[in-house]
């Protein structure tokens, strides 16, 4: 996905307020914010720093969700927890 | 999630709730153990102990509801309680470089001037890890909680005990710090960075 290039001219260069912006852009992209649609539409059309932002964390949840490593579960362990209940019951 | 004993469960619902709503979320519970201790030992007695724990209370949990949730509370608890004091690996917290970077209104601002997008996603597994595993506990936790596990932010509250209000705020000064972190790797790595494009 290539959007960086278009239309970045017409966007402001310096977002009127970062930290709201970035917290309410973060807020959506967490899937916290009703009707984010409209809003987020008109915040990338229009600043380029949200733009930016927006794409960045955008590609930080991906790499996290789905590169981050995962730790293998030892086999044994719900064995463990299943034989420890066993004895408590 | 109140420790009020509201139901009385037979034996057989009690290993029904164990086996079909408990045992399920083994594999997010180890790695959010591990993830916090750094340790295979320390995560595997930290899981067995919160199991452990789930069934001793499994009155004041109501089958049905949010069994991942109530588990990761409880994860969370028996980390701060027990763990946190004789993890092999303390939790490293850096309240100066917390406070330093918080001071600067530009902030916001330089975390997405010289950290692209791009660069991000050419990034390893292990570097996103490292990244990860190299914040202080608290900010380490939200994110593992939103984006590993995809808890929302009410969830994320009952299992911290915070208001909804600092589990936003929490999270957005973890990301920044990631994102410091991130920028640290991309550089290092020779990855592209802004600051050469913008003449
Ligand atoms: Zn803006």
């Amino acid at each position: 996905m290539d959007m960086n290039e278009e239309t970045s001219q017409s966007r402001k260069l310096k977002c009127d307020d970062t930290s709201k912006c970035f917290q309410l852009l973060e807020s959506i992209l967490d899937g916290e914010m009703d009707n984010s649609k409209e809003v987020l539409k008109e915040k990338l059309a229009k600043c380029q720093p949200c733009f930016e932002h927006f794409h960045l964390e955008q590609a930080i949840r991906d790499v996290l969700k789905t590169r981050c490593t995962k730790q293998e579960v030892p086999t044994e362990l719900a064995d463990c927890i299943r034989q420890k209940i066993q004895d408590i019951k | 999630m109140s420790e009020v004993q509201r139901r009385k469960y037979s034996q057989e619902e009690k290993n029904t709730i164990f086996d079909g709503e408990f045992m399920p979320h083994i594999d997010s519970m180890y790695n959010f153990a591990y993830r916090l201790t750094f340790d295979e030992d320390d995560a595997k007695d930290l899981v067995q102990d919160t199991y452990l724990k789930a069934y001793r209370f499994i009155n004041s949990f109501e089958q049905g509801t949010n069994a991942k949730a109530w588990l990761f509370r409880i994860l969370k608890n028996s980390f701060i309680n027990e763990y946190r004091k004789k993890s092999k690996q303390p939790a490293k917290v850096d309240y100066q470089e917390v406070e330093t970077y918080y001071n600067s209104d530009d902030v916001d601002y330089q975390s997405t001037t010289d950290l692209r997008a791009e660069s991000v996603k050419g990034m390893l597994g292990d570097e996103i890890s490292n990244a990860l595993n190299s914040l202080a506990v608290d900010f380490r936790t939200v994110i593992i909680l939103c984006d590993l596990e995809g808890f929302t932010y009410e969830e994320m509250a009952k299992i911290l005990d915070i208001p909804i209000g600092t589990v936003r705020s929490r999270l957005h000064r973890a990301r920044n710090l990631l994102k410091d972190k991130l920028r640290g790797y991309a550089h290092h790595m020779g990855y592209d960075t802004d600051e050469e494009e913008e003449i």
